[in-house]
């Protein structure tokens, strides 16, 4: 095959095989929830064997459409944005439903294809044709660097939904949210509030007792959620509306991420009810967000580095650097939020939310609108 | 309680009990010195620790919105003039909060400094109980089991403490000499405890990295040194001293002597692009590479290559291309008489390369600003300007000026021309070998090369960097991914076997401070093994 047809077929694996693919995997998997009761999961529902097999076929895809490129391009599909998005939807999808059945947690699976498919979507938005790359990103650094730094996104992103998950379930449980300290039942995971008494209350799991799902999603008002979901979204997407030009373009392409990211949280709220345990979901949120930690903070040592070595200074706070170390200090901030009395628990999980906004915007905004050494392809 | 129990795990940010003030008014030291403690404790919590980060953040920020001058100074100066940015007034408020180089405004440093104190603050006593812990912890027996411990029982032959010897078999094993599990025996049980000392001791070691980076960094701004000088291709080049740099920037302990004295030409100079414009990636560079020879004060030359990602060491300096330009060689005259001979280096701008001429020599004052078209065929109306980068048609347009050039009064790079003080006297475009007359004076195109950017470095810290991070980077693992634990291992007599010899019922006990999955694995797989030693069943 030459490589034009190499470069279609991987456009057509992209969108629409793995999209459609992660999408209907997500449909049938939330649907396999709402057929249980409350957090159990009634196991091999014919539902739920089936958005398994199409998330299996899904990743298949998405790792065909990623070697496809990789050789109609004679290089590593992590060049530019479409690219380094598409490979965080991957390693967000396939490393998230790893993580799930580690932790033994299938009820969580429809909500990471229903992430993936989101960063799917939003790599379409960015879609650029293979192409060669400068002479001097083809190095071995560039792939250890990189691919280390968009693992770490992966992760992340991943981390992001297990948090805003979580922060939908205090919802539903009511527990003292003004408190902003969530008590655990159980030292389910992560860290049990060290040297700190466990407190013994029932508060947590009202589904098991009460299947009255309805009146459950009723304790998360529709309306709220969604304009603080857009207006949450809009932190990010106004590069956008910065960005392109026209300005029309710009808002279109905004308000199509708000909409999308608004649809997806109801689509959220709908299956809340169905989802595990407070301080489960913290766990994982925190044990993931840890992982993503590690990724990131070698990706960027990895990248002084190499910045070291190409550009003659190890450090120079370029856009990206400065976004680097934001995103990290803001993970740190989570991490560390995660041991502190007063902190613990909602509010930590909202420096969660405040890092992964950090994430993408300094990735928007480094890549968009300030021109640093970093800029290399165009977008 | 008088001494903290040892057992218990590190608390981040202990609540603080203090016996309540003496009644009546306090002497002003006291005043004094209980603000003073006050502000000490306030400093050294986890949550003010939180909200310095959170202030770093926020700076940071900052820098990836308003052009920072140590990059971009060209952009800096634009936005104070208000040619650029939200304005003139605005840049003002900016500069003054030292917005434009937020990474060495005073509000930064006094941020990172209060983040170190405070970190100092939280550290010492967590080494001290770390210290303390290392030597003397021992696991507490078991009381009473909690809800969420694991628990499994194991039937053994034998009696209770050949099957307690058991248990501290299976749980003796060691890892680099070093023995996995703390064990202490009572009469009716063995206590274990693992992963307190690496979950904390990778936790300090993250944190007293950063100690380590900033020593580092300071240290390496103080001895490093950096140069940067462009060197146009098959004309001499430069030698190794602190007068030849365009830019010189040496650390306050660097030096001037410290210069190995060596000398680099730039033999040849490839750059080539992707030039057809159909090709995925049109435009895109493929090649950046120089030869160059250097010679050394003993007389030998070395033939080198430099090229991104391939710097090239000499004596410990790396040498870096950092750009590159085409330089015209402009001759000037008045009069018949050469005021100006020399290669002109020109930057890249968008389609065109731009520089300039200063002619002191001339009465008055000649100024040239240049602007290179490297690709510029022939058209019906002059030169068709590509905007493409390779040289094939070049073409010169020189804007000559007359009067003051103000050099040394002024603030100008070398490509740049001050006009404020000059007047223009015509335009003319130049094809090389080209000449051209305004008035008395007469400018000639002679020959078009290229020249190169050259960055000479020294950074002793660099090692000293890779070993803090590895070291941050070792603890931030072992910080995350070891967790705490206890096994215990207790012992009841059981009813006799069937022929009347001594059994134990063996319970073990698992109880996980942090990943209580790996903890639950790790219990059975114990359960397992000591099930397996004993020959004992599983009840």
């Amino acid at each position: 095959m030459t490589d034009a047809q190499l470069a279609d077929l991987s456009r057509v694996l992209y969108s629409p095989v793995t999209l459609a693919l992660y999408t209907a995997a997500a449909i049938a998997l939330l649907a396999a929830l709402s057929r249980t009761v409350g957090g159990e999961v009634a196991r091999g529902g014919a539902l739920r064997r089936l958005g398994r097999v199409l998330a299996a076929a899904g990743i298949a895809a998405h790792v065909a459409h990623e070697v496809v490129r990789g050789l109609a391009q004679d290089r590593l599909p992590l060049g530019n944005m479409f690219e380094v998005t598409s490979l965080m939807a991957l390693v967000g999808v396939a490393g998230g439903l790893w993580y799930l059945r580690t932790r033994r947690r299938p009820e969580l699976e429809g909500f990471v294809l229903l992430g993936g498919t989101l960063l799917l979507g939003l790599a379409l938005l960015m879609y650029a044709e293979p192409g060669p790359l400068m002479p001097i990103l083809t190095t071995w650094w560039r792939t250890f660097h990189v691919s280390l730094l968009v693992g770490g996104m992966g992760v992340f992103a991943a981390g992001f939904l297990f948090t805003a998950l979580y922060l939908l379930r205090v919802r539903i449980d009511g527990l003292d949210a003004d408190a902003g300290e969530h008590r655990g039942t159980s030292p389910a995971d992560a860290t049990v509030p060290e040297g700190g008494p466990v407190d013994g209350g029932g508060a947590a799991v009202a589904v098991r007792s009460a299947p009255d799902v309805a009146a459950l999603r009723r304790r998360i008002p529709a309306g709220r959620l969604a304009a603080g979901v857009f207006l949450g979204a809009s932190t990010v997407s106004w590069v956008w509306a910065v960005a392109l030009e026209p300005l029309s373009t710009g808002l279109a392409r905004m308000l199509t991420v708000n909409v999308a990211l608004v649809a997806a949280a109801l689509l959220a709220r709908w299956f809340a009810p169905h989802l595990p345990d407070a301080e489960v979901l913290d766990g994982i949120a925190h044990r993931t967000v840890a992982f993503g930690f590690v990724l990131w903070t070698v990706g960027t040592i990895a990248g002084a580095m190499w910045a070291e070595q190409s550009w003659g200074r190890f450090w120079g706070w370029d856009p990206k650097e400065t976004g680097a170390f934001l995103t990290w200090v803001a993970y740190a901030g989570y991490l560390h939020g995660r041991a502190t009395r007063g902190f613990r628990g909602e509010r930590a999980a909202w420096i969660g939310v405040g890092a992964f906004v950090t994430l993408m915007a300094t990735y928007l905004v480094a890549n968009y609108v300030i021109v640093g050494l970093h800029s290399y392809a165009g977008l | 309680m008088s001494r903290p129990d040892s057992a218990a795990p590190p608390v981040m940010d202990p609540p603080v009990r203090r016996a309540a003030p003496p009644p009546g008014p306090r002497p002003p030291h006291r005043v004094v010195l209980d603000a003073v403690a006050m502000a000490w404790r306030t400093l050294t919590r986890m949550r003010t620790a939180l909200w310095l980060l959170f202030g770093l953040a926020l700076q940071s920020a900052v820098a990836t919105v308003v052009p920072q001058a140590p990059n971009v100074p060209g952009t800096v100066r634009a936005w104070l003039a208000g040619e650029e940015g939200p304005g003139a007034g605005v840049s003002g408020v900016l500069d003054a909060l030292g917005a434009f180089d937020v990474y060495g405004s005073t509000i930064f440093l006094a941020f990172l400094l209060l983040l170190f104190l405070s970190l100092t603050a939280c550290l010492v006593p967590r080494i001290r109980g770390w210290w303390r812990l290392v030597r003397r912890s021992q696991p507490p027996l078991l009381r009473a089991a909690a809800p969420d411990d694991v628990r499994a029982g194991v039937l053994v032959g034998g009696d209770r403490d050949a099957a307690l010897a058991a248990a501290r078999e299976v749980l003796s094993d060691r890892i680099l000499g070093v023995a996995r599990w703390r064990v202490r025996t009572a009469p009716d049980q063995v206590a274990a405890e693992t992963g307190l000392w690496s979950r904390e001791g990778g936790s300090l070691a993250f944190h007293l990295s950063f100690y380590a980076l900033l020593a580092a960094i300071v240290l390496g701004q103080l001895t490093s040194f950096e140069g940067q000088r462009g060197v146009v291709e098959g004309e001499p080049g430069f030698v190794d001293a602190a007068v030849s740099y365009w830019t010189y920037d040496p650390g306050r302990w660097f030096p001037e002597d410290a210069h190995a004295g060596w000398r680099l030409d730039l033999a040849s100079f490839e750059v080539d692009w992707i030039r057809d414009p159909l090709a995925p990636g049109a435009g895109q560079p493929t090649v950046f590479r120089s030869e160059v020879d250097v010679t050394r004060p003993d007389g030998t030359v070395e033939r080198a290559v430099v090229e991104g990602n391939r710097p090239l060491v000499v004596d410990g300096r790396k040498i870096h291309q950092l750009d590159w330009g085409y330089a015209p060689r402009v001759v000037v005259r008045q009069g018949g008489e050469v005021v100006h001979d020399g290669w002109v280096p020109t930057l890249a701008g968008t389609g065109v390369f731009s520089g300039a001429v200063k002619a002191p020599a001339a009465e008055p004052d000649v100024g040239l600003e240049l602007y290179l078209y490297p690709y510029a065929p022939d058209g019906p109306d002059g030169p068709r300007l590509t905007g493409a980068p390779w040289a094939e048609a070049p073409v010169l347009l020189a804007w000559q000026w007359r009067g003051d050039l103000q050099l040394g009064a002024t603030q100008q790079t070398i490509t740049e021309l001050d006009v404020s003080r000059l007047d223009l006297e015509g335009a003319a475009w130049l094809r090389p070998g080209d000449v051209t007359a305004f008035g008395d004076v007469e400018v000639e195109f002679v020959e078009l090369r290229r020249w190169v950017g050259f960055q000479v470095s020294r950074r002793p810290q660099v090692p000293g960097l890779l070993a803090a991070s590895a070291l941050l980077t070792l603890g931030l693992v072992t910080a995350l991914y070891a967790y705490r634990r206890r096994i215990w291992v207790l012992a009841e007599p059981a009813p006799g076997g069937p022929d009347g010899t001594p059994r134990t019922l063996l319970t073990v006990v698992g109880r996980a401070f942090q990943r209580p999955d790996a903890a639950a694995e790790e219990h059975a797989r114990l359960v397992d093994e000591l099930a397996r030693r004993t020959g004992g069943t599983r009840t």
